[in-house]
C-alpha cells in the first residue's frame, strides 16, 4: 500500500469540488423528475402503473445526461478561470527541461495495416530522437497478429525501420505464438519479460502518434509526482478522411476541452484510464494490475475485456494516483471512418464495459472509480433504457388519446408548476427545454468560447466556418443518435444473452467509395424499418406526439443514405475544401502529423503484390527470399520437436512446395512458419528442386519475385 | 547410371558463358535451367550487377558441371543450387569467422548480416568475391546482427483474485448456476418473458 498526499489536492477541498458536482446532478435530476413526475400526475389526478415505470425510467436517464452537463460546467468554469490551479500538467511545464528515466514505448498490434503501424512509429521515434535524452526510450511492436502475411510484413517493416532510423537495439519486435488474453495478456508478456528494465512505459494503439515532447514531458511529469500511478493523456481525433471521421473529430476537438477540465476538476488524483496514450508506473502495475478472471463465462464472466477502468481502479485501491493529464499537448489517435465501422467497435466496448457491471461493488475500489465504472456500463446500457423509455411514452400517449377527455372546464391548466407557483408556460415544454439546454449548451457554451479567441477560431477555419460546423454538427449528431441508440440496445441484448465478439481488427481508414450500399441496407434496413412502423403508427394514432418523436423517427429512417453520404472520403475532402469541420490539426497540421501523411501517400502508390500471389506472399516471401527467410528463422525460438512432428512437418513442406499454398489452412500455414527447421528446409528445397517438381504457383513466384525485386521490395518502400 | 540424355552441349558457347564451359554430361536444356536458376538465386539476393552476377553463375556452374561429371544421376539444377550454396558458405564464414559452423546457421547470419549492412548495394562487386572483400564490408557483415529483443528481466506478475463483494458474488454464483443447468436458465427466460408480456398488458390496458 503506498499513498503519498502531498502531491494531491487537500481532502477537503476536494470533497467540497464533488459535492457541488454531485450535488448538481442531484439538483438537476431532481427538478427534471418533479416537472415528469407533475406532468404525469394531472392528467389523472395520480400515476398509472406506466407512469410510474416511466418515471422510474427517467431517473436514471436524466441524471446520466446531467452528469454530462455538469462536467462540462464545470469545465467552463476552471477554464474562464485560467485553468485548473490542481492539474499534474503543472509539476513539469511545456517545453522542458524534462527529468526522464527509462522508459518503454509499447505497441500491440492485431493484424493492423502494417503500413500504418510502422509510418505512425516512424514518427514517433524521430520525434523522440530530437528529445534531449531520447537514449531513455525504447520501442517495443507486441504483435498478436494471426495472419502469415501480416505476420512477415511486419517482420520486413521493422527490420526496415530500424535500418532508416538507426533503430536496432532500441526498437524491438515480438510476435506471441499464442494470442493469450487479447490485448491486457499481450502487455503483460512483455512486462513478465522486460517490464524490470523500465521505470515507465507508454501504451500505444495501432494508430496512435505522440510527440517526443508530449513523451519526455509525461516522463517528467511521473518523475515530479512520486506517487502517480497512471497518467492518462487527452488523444485528439485525427487523420479523419471520411466525412463521419471528420465530423467526429471536429466534435471531439471543440467540445473536449471542457469537457476534460471539467472531469479532471472532480475526480483530480483519481482518474480513469482508457488503455493507450497514457504512461504507466510499471511496477506497481506489475504488482497490482495483473487481472484475474471474472466469475461465469464469456460474454458476461471470463476475461475482463475492457481492461483499462478496472487497472485504474486497482492501481487508485493500491493508492497510487491516476491523473487525466488533459492540457498535454502531442497526443492524437484516429477514429473510425463510417458509423458502421464505429458501431463495430462499440460492438467490443459494450461487451467489456457490461462485464464492469460485476466490479461495481468490488471491495477497496474508490468511489471514484465506481463512478468511471458505472458511467462505463451507462454508456451502453442507457440506450436500450431510452428506447424502452420512448416506446412506453407513445404507449402512454396512445393511452392518453384513447382516453375520453374531461371537459376543459374540469382540467388542470397547462402550466410549469413549481412548489406550488406556476408559470404559464406548458409544462411538456419546459421538460423539453430543460434537456435540449443539457444537451446542447455545453455545444453552445464552447463554441462561444472558442468565438471570443480570434486566434484559436482562425485555427478552425475562421469563426463563421466554426459556427456553421457547430451547427452542421449539432444536427448530424442528432440524426446519429437514434442509430447508435438502436445500434447499442442491439448489443446490449446480445451480450446479456451470451453472444460474445470475436476479436477483430479495427479499420482506421476511410476508403474512397465510403460503405456500399448493400452493407448499409443490411446494417440499417431493420432501422429503418423500425423507424417507419413507429412512425407511421404514432402519426396515425396520435398526430400532435408524431411531432416531439420526429428527431428520432428522422435519424432512424434515413439511416441508411446518411450512412453511406457520411462515409465517403470524397464529402470528407470537399468539406475540407470549403472549410467545414476543420480542426486546428487540419489548418496547421504538426510536424509528425504532416510527415506521417506524407510518408502514407508514398507508401499506398506502391502496387500491391500481383494478384496471383497476393493471398500468400508473406509465405511466399518467407520461403523464397534469402533475405527474409533469413531474417524470419533468425527471429524464431528454436524448439525441440518430437520425431513424430518432424515427419509431419516434412509432409507439409513437400506438399506446399509440390502443390503451392493455395489448399493450405491459415494454420497449417502459420505451422510452417513458425517452424525455423521446416523454414530452411523449404527455402533450401525451393531452389534445388528442378523446376518440375514444383507446383506452378512457386514457378510464377520465382519469375514475378526476381522481377519485382529489381528494386529492393520491402514494406515501407524506402 | 544417368544421363547424357537429350542433346549434348554442341560447338557454340551456351548462355552466353565463356567458350571454356563446356559440361562433359547433362542435356542443354538441364544446363539452361540450371542457369536460370542461379542467376534468379542471385538476382534474389539483390545481385542485379550483370557482370558480377555473370562471373558468379560461371564460377557457379563450371564447379557443378565438375561434380556432375561424378554424379550425372542428378540434375544440374540440383547440383548448381548446392554449389551456390558452398560457395556461399565458405564465403560468409571466411567473412563473418565463423568457419566450420553448419551450414544452417552460416546462411542465417550471413544473410541477415548482408542484410541489416545493404551489402549488395553498397558493396555490388564485393559479395561472394573470394579475392577482393573490402575491409568497411567486412567490418559492416561482422557488426550487423538482430536482437528482436534486449536480454529477458524475467519477473512474475500474477493475478490477483477481486473481492467482487457479497452482492456480486452472489449474482457470480447464480450466473454460475444457470450455467451448469441450462433448464434453470431457460426457465428463467421464460420467466422473464411473461413478466414482460404480463407488463405490455397491464399497461395497454
Amino acid at each position: 500500500m503506498k499513498v503519498f498526499i502531498t502531491e494531491h489536492m487537500d481532502v477537503a477541498r476536494l470533497n467540497r469540488r464533488r459535492f457541488v458536482f454531485f450535488s448538481s446532478v442531484f439538483g438537476l435530476t431532481s427538478l427534471a423528475t418533479w416537472f415528469v413526475a407533475d406532468l404525469y400526475w394531472r392528467d389523472a389526478e395520480g400515476l398509472s402503473g406506466l407512469e410510474i415505470v416511466l418515471l422510474a425510467l427517467f431517473v436514471p436517464l436524466f441524471a446520466h445526461i446531467a452528469v454530462g452537463f455538469c462536467t462540462a460546467l464545470a469545465g467552463f468554469y476552471v477554464i474562464n478561470r485560467g485553468g485548473d490551479s490542481s492539474r499534474i500538467s503543472l509539476s513539469s511545464p511545456e517545453g522542458g527541461p524534462h527529468r526522464l528515466a527509462s522508459t518503454a514505448i509499447v505497441m500491440p498490434i492485431f493484424n493492423e495495416d502494417v503500413s500504418r503501424v510502422f509510418e505512425g512509429l516512424r514518427v514517433v521515434i524521430k520525434s523522440v530522437q530530437k528529445v534531449e535524452g531520447s537514449d531513455n526510450f525504447d520501442f517495443f511492436i507486441l504483435s498478436d497478429s494471426n495472419q502469415p502475411n501480416q505476420w512477415i510484413r511486419e517482420e520486413v517493416a521493422w527490420v526496415e525501420l530500424c535500418k532508416q532510423v538507426g533503430g536496432f537495439g532500441k526498437i524491438f519486435y515480438r510476435k506471441r505464438r499464442q494470442s493469450i488474453n487479447k490485448k491486457a495478456g499481450n502487455v503483460a508478456d512483455f512486462l513478465r519479460r522486460w517490464g524490470k528494465n523500465y521505470r515507465y512505459m507508454v501504451v500505444l494503439d495501432a494508430d496512435s502518434i505522440m510527440t517526443g515532447e508530449a513523451l519526455a514531458r509525461l516522463v517528467s511529469l511521473m518523475e515530479a509526482n512520486p506517487s502517480a500511478g497512471i497518467i492518462q493523456t487527452a488523444p485528439r481525433t485525427v487523420r479523419g478522411e471520411s466525412l463521419y471521421s471528420r465530423l467526429q473529430a471536429f466534435a471531439n476537438r471543440i467540445y473536449s476541452p471542457i469537457y476534460l477540465a471539467g472531469l479532471n476538476y472532480w475526480q483530480q488524483h483519481e482518474g480513469n484510464y482508457w488503455g493507450h496514450n497514457a504512461i504507466i508506473r510499471v511496477q506497481p502495475f506489475m504488482e497490482h494490475c495483473s487481472l484475474p478472471e471474472l466469475p461465469g463465462n464469456e460474454p458476461f464472466g471470463g476475461r475482463i475485456l475492457s481492461h483499462d477502468f478496472v487497472e485504474a481502479a486497482l492501481m487508485r485501491k493500491a493508492g497510487w494516483a491516476v491523473w487525466l493529464a488533459h492540457d498535454v499537448e502531442g497526443s492524437y489517435e484516429e477514429g473510425p471512418p463510417t458509423l458502421i465501422e464505429s458501431a463495430k467497435r462499440d460492438r467490443r466496448w459494450c461487451q467489456g464495459n457490461i462485464q464492469h457491471t460485476w466490479l461495481l461493488t468490488a471491495r477497496g475500489f474508490r468511489p471514484a472509480n465506481r463512478f468511471h465504472l458505472l458511467m462505463g456500463v451507462m454508456a451502453y446500457v442507457s440506450s436500450p433504457l431510452w428506447l424502452l423509455f420512448l416506446i412506453l411514452s407513445t404507449i402512454e400517449m396512445v393511452n392518453q388519446a384513447s382516453t375520453p377527455r374531461p371537459d376543459a372546464a374540469d382540467m388542470l391548466p397547462d402550466t410549469t408548476s413549481l412548489f406550488g407557483y406556476s408559470v404559464a408556460i406548458p409544462e411538456a415544454l419546459t421538460l423539453f427545454s430543460l434537456t435540449m439546454l443539457l444537451l446542447f449548451l455545453p455545444k453552445f457554451v464552447s463554441v462561444v468560447v472558442l468565438l471570443g479567441r480570434s486566434e484559436e477560431a482562425a485555427a478552425f477555419g475562421g469563426r463563421w466556418r466554426v459556427v456553421i460546423s457547430a451547427i452542421l454538427e449539432a444536427f448530424g449528431s442528432m440524426l446519429l443518435a437514434p442509430v447508435n441508440m438502436i445500434f447499442n440496445t442491439k448489443f446490449v441484448i446480445f451480450t446479456l444473452l451470451g453472444q460474445g465478439v470475436g476479436w477483430v481488427a479495427q479499420k482506421r481508414s476511410a476508403e474512397e467509395d465510403g460503405t456500399d450500399w448493400r452493407e448499409a441496407i443490411i446494417t440499417h434496413g431493420p432501422q429503418t424499418l423500425f423507424g417507419l412502423v413507429w412512425g407511421v403508427s404514432s402519426l396515425i394514432l396520435i398526430p400532435a406526439y408524431f411531432a416531439w418523436l420526429s428527431p428520432v423517427l428522422a435519424g432512424l429512417v434515413f439511416s441508411i443514405p446518411v450512412s453511406i453520404f457520411l462515409s465517403k472520403a470524397s464529402f470528407g475532402r470537399r468539406a475540407m475544401e470549403l472549410g467545414i469541420f476543420l480542426t486546428p490539426e487540419e489548418t496547421h497540421p504538426p510536424e509528425e502529423l504532416r510527415q506521417l501523411s506524407q510518408n502514407l501517400e508514398e507508401c499506398y502508390r506502391h502496387l500491391p503484390p500481383f494478384e496471383p500471389l497476393r493471398a500468400d506472399y508473406g509465405l511466399m516471401q518467407a520461403v523464397l527470399d534469402p533475405y527474409i527467410n533469413a531474417m524470419h528463422v533468425s527471429l524464431l525460438r528454436q524448439r525441440r520437436t518430437s520425431a513424430v512432428a518432424r515427419e509431419w512437418f516434412a509432409k507439409l513442406q513437400l506438399r506446399l512446395l509440390r502443390e503451392g499454398p493455395g489448399k493450405f489452412t491459415t494454420k497449417e500455414k502459420m505451422a510452417l512458419l513458425l517452424d525455423p527447421q521446416s523454414m530452411i528446409n523449404l527455402h533450401r528445397e525451393l531452389w534445388s528442386l528442378p523446376s518440375e517438381s514444383l507446383a506452378e504457383w512457386w514457378r510464377l513466384a520465382m519469375r514475378q519475385y526476381n522481377v519485382l525485386a529489381a528494386v529492393p521490395s520491402t514494406a515501407l518502400y524506402r | 547410371m544417368a544421363a547424357v540424355t537429350g542433346e549434348p552441349f554442341g560447338a557454340a558457347p551456351a548462355m552466353g558463358l565463356p567458350e571454356a564451359f563446356r559440361p562433359k554430361t547433362g542435356t542443354m536444356e538441364s544446363w539452361n535451367a540450371a542457369y536460370v536458376r542461379v542467376e534468379d538465386y542471385l538476382r534474389a539476393h539483390r545481385i542485379h550487377n550483370r557482370l558480377h552476377q555473370s562471373r558468379l553463375i560461371q564460377k557457379i556452374l563450371e564447379r557443378a558441371a565438375r561434380r556432375h561429371e561424378e554424379h550425372p544421376a542428378l540434375d544440374p539444377t540440383m547440383v548448381a543450387a548446392e554449389e551456390t550454396e558452398a560457395l556461399m558458405d565458405g564465403w560468409f564464414g571466411d567473412v563473418l569467422d565463423e568457419k566450420g559452423q553448419p551450414h544452417d546457421r552460416l546462411a542465417i547470419d550471413g544473410r541477415v548480416a548482408l542484410l541489416l549492412c545493404d551489402g549488395p548495394v553498397h558493396w555490388p562487386y564485393a559479395f561472394l568475391d573470394e579475392d577482393n572483400v573490402p575491409e568497411d564490408f567486412v567490418k559492416a557483415m561482422k557488426s550487423s546482427h538482430l536482437e528482436a529483443g534486449p536480454d529477458l528481466a524475467v519477473s512474475s506478475m500474477v493475478p490477483r483474485p477481486i473481492d467482487l463483494g457479497r452482492i456480486t458474488e452472489a449474482a457470480g454464483e447464480t450466473l454460475e448456476r444457470f450455467e451448469r443447468w441450462p433448464v434453470l436458465r431457460a426457465l428463467f427466460l421464460w420467466l422473464v418473458f411473461a413478466s414482460a408480456l404480463g407488463g405490455i398488458f397491464y399497461i395497454t390496458r
